[in-house]
């Protein structure tokens, strides 16, 4: 994957995307067919584990940076990285402060960080993750919140049947956004749907969740509203009196973090802690661009995979608060 | 094994069996869970141990239970409905100092947010837990929005039987043929065949599919709330929302298998201790008289180890016959993703 040259510091800077095969996008039926693995190194739900993740050719690549945005351009279906599967707890995040990006568990106060289960909620109540090349930059005070951006890539809900695994790449249909402000920064919850989801014929819009699956709006923003509660944090507040945009106001959302993380890539914006190393951006786009060798040296220095460890019996509390 | 299973159906969910110890023994897979003593007085340690054969998810799988010095004996029949001393099971225990201090044994079929329908077989040998099969599929029970699975560990209470040829009052509905159902609101995931003490906090009258279907709540005396929670009332306030999504929950659960919704006695309304008391005491005495022949069995395998004078008497060895008979224990099936299918009702 290669794109074309990067332009002049402050000029809107063009990526075209050439593929390896010669597959076209010219029908919803045909979205890009990328396919991405996971390498697993050390040991699930402790401090050593990392999930690194490779191209069809084997290349170590940032789930980040290395992901295209697009899964198909033209019918706005996005990539989504999954971080935590449904109903699950750990919260696995990419690591954007680590070469390669792997996903890791956010350790808190030293502690691996597991998130609260709120009654009646269990884990998280969607597929989490992240749309890759995307950046919400803490330099960038939002209009809508008021807020700087989190420092992360945008933030993803998906509401398909599926339970998926950590470290998936799926492709998603968007179909609204929330505008969450979490601990003051702005943090856009997207709600989409897997674009293989048996239902996901049915789903074009944010009213068509309102009306096929009543009650899972209200409970997400219930959600993340309360979700930090039991650490003794306060509730989180949102914009738009809690109102959750459509589809339209959503891709705008999305394609400005996409545009913060252009000039992130090509060295317009400050990185501060980032780390912006990649294999598939071209050297010519990004001066953060390094070898397969080099990423694959990276990846060999972390521990092996090894045995699973036992998730700690406190993470199964159920906490329960009057709803007001 | 344990974590393959619940991967398979839960995504990464982990095992929520490795507390417990397992050795193999006799191509079964043997698990112990000791009993505690009791936070009042003091009772002697029992320990039930349980053994697994077959594939966990798949039509042959099963739980099978012994004593801690290796005996096989049945859940339905063997385990005594007060955890009290160990003594024959016939003989009616002393009454404790006071009621309110009286635990009761449960056995945990299914651990809370888990799908699979594991039941305590009424109508086999030894009873062992074993996953319902309706319409000859494995039953899993559906995700009824917002909740996942079960919404409590669910299980029985030993030495009790809703008789079907007893019509209930209030409801006029007759029993369900099975133990009473206990629902343990307590922390702690638990696992099928575990064997726990429970403190008996209220009762709902559920009407399930036309059969009385009692669902006795109660806590896990190990429970770090237990001593806090003494009555009905208690659990509304430390745990709000709890009771009212446990009505729903057993009034929708059967709908995405298209059943109508359940129904329930008393205005919906959960019933306090003392009633609920006095249902479990109705429904062992049905089991007392199942068991001695006093009542038609309908199917009900009353075979047990240690109910004296009962006419349904097994051996130790036609026990172990029956336990040796099961496939061995063997890696777990893979589930369906339609068990994780979330379902708006």
């Amino acid at each position: 994957m290669r794109f074309s040259r990067c332009h002049q510091p402050g000029a809107a800077v063009v990526f075209r995307r050439r593929l390896p095969s010669s597959r076209s996008t010219n029908s919803s039926n045909r979205p890009l067919n990328m396919s991405f693995t996971v390498e697993e190194r050390g040991n699930p739900n402790s401090l050593s584990y990392r999930l690194f993740f490779k191209n069809t050719e084997g290349k170590y690549i940032s789930p980040f940076h290395d992901i295209p945005i697009y899964a198909d351009e033209s019918q706005n279906i996005f990539h989504m990285v999954v971080e935590v599967p449904r109903w699950t707890n750990a919260k696995m995040e990419i690591a954007t402060k680590d070469f390669l990006n792997p996903i890791k568990q956010d350790v808190k106060k030293g502690k691996l960080r597991y998130v609260a289960n709120v009654f009646p909620h269990k884990g998280y109540i969607w597929n989490y993750g992240a749309i890759p090349q995307t950046w919400e930059d803490p330099a960038h005070k939002d209009g809508d919140t008021d807020c700087c951006g989190d420092n992360d890539p945008i933030d993803v809900c998906e509401i398909g049947s599926r339970v998926c695994t950590r470290g998936e790449v799926i492709k998603v249909k968007v179909l609204g956004v929330l505008a969450m402000i979490d601990e003051g920064e702005t943090d856009w919850k997207v709600i989409a749907i897997n674009v293989e989801d048996p239902e996901a014929k049915e789903f074009n819009n944010i009213s068509d969740v309102k009306r096929l699956k009543p009650g899972y709006l209200e409970a997400t923003v219930d959600w993340f509203k309360r979700y930090k509660v039991p650490d003794g944090k306060p509730e989180n507040r949102f914009a738009f009196n809690e109102e959750f945009k459509d589809k339209d106001f959503a891709i705008k959302v999305i394609k400005s973090t996409h545009g913060f993380w252009k000039a992130l890539i090509c060295q317009q914006t400050n990185a501060g802690e980032l780390n912006c190393k990649n294999t598939c951006v071209s050297a010519g786009d990004s001066p953060f661009c390094c070898s397969a060798d080099e990423a694959k040296a990276a990846v060999g220095e972390t521990c092996p995979c090894g045995k699973e460890e036992p998730i700690p019996s406190s993470v199964d509390k159920w906490f329960y608060y009057e709803r007001k | 094994m344990r974590p393959q299973l619940l991967r398979s159906s839960l995504g990464c969910l982990v095992t929520l069996l490795s507390p417990f110890p397992a050795s193999c023994t006799n191509k079964g897979v043997t698990r112990t869970a000791a009993a505690v003593t009791s936070l009042y007085y003091s009772r002697k340690m029992m320990h039930y141990q349980t053994e697994e054969r077959g594939h966990p998810n798949s039509p042959d799988y099963r739980i099978y239970f012994k004593t801690s010095d290796g005996k096989y004996i049945s859940p339905f029949h063997d385990i005594p409905l007060k955890a009290e001393s160990e003594k024959d099971n016939d003989v009616p225990a002393k009454k404790p100092k006071s009621e309110m201090k009286v635990l009761y044994n449960m056995v945990v079929e299914v651990p809370r947010w888990s799908n699979a329908k594991m039941e305590i077989a009424t109508k086999e040998p030894l009873n062992p837990i074993k996953q319902d099969v309706k319409k000859g599929k494995l039953r899993y029970v559906a995700n009824i929005f917002p909740h996942k699975g079960y919404i409590w560990n669910y299980g029985a209470l030993p030495q009790t039987w809703e008789d079907p040829n007893h019509k209930d009052k209030e409801t006029n509905c007759c029993g369900d043929n099975d133990p009473i159902d206990v629902c343990d609101i307590g922390t702690q995931v638990c696992s099928p065949g575990q064997v726990i003490q429970v403190k008996v906090l209220g009762i709902l009258a559920m009407i399930d599919e036309g059969e009385m279907d009692w669902k006795v709540i109660a806590i896990n005396a190990n429970d770090p709330d237990a001593e806090k929670l003494n009555c009905i009332e208690d659990v509304r306030r430390s745990r709000p929302g709890h009771l009212e999504a446990t009505v729903e929950w057993f009034r929708k659960y059967k709908v995405p298998d298209g059943k109508p919704e359940n129904q329930f006695g008393f205005n919906e309304e959960f019933k306090d201790k003392d009633f609920a008391v006095e249902i479990i005491e109705s429904t062992h005495e049905h089991w007392r008289a199942l068991v001695h022949k006093q009542t038609h069995a309908g199917g009900i395998e009353c075979k047990n180890m240690s109910c004296c004078g009962s006419p349904f008497q097994f051996s130790a060895e036609e026990a172990r016959a029956v336990v040796q008979s099961a496939p061995a224990f063997g890696n777990a099936h893979p589930v369906s993703a339609e068990v994780n299918k979330w379902h708006f009702v």
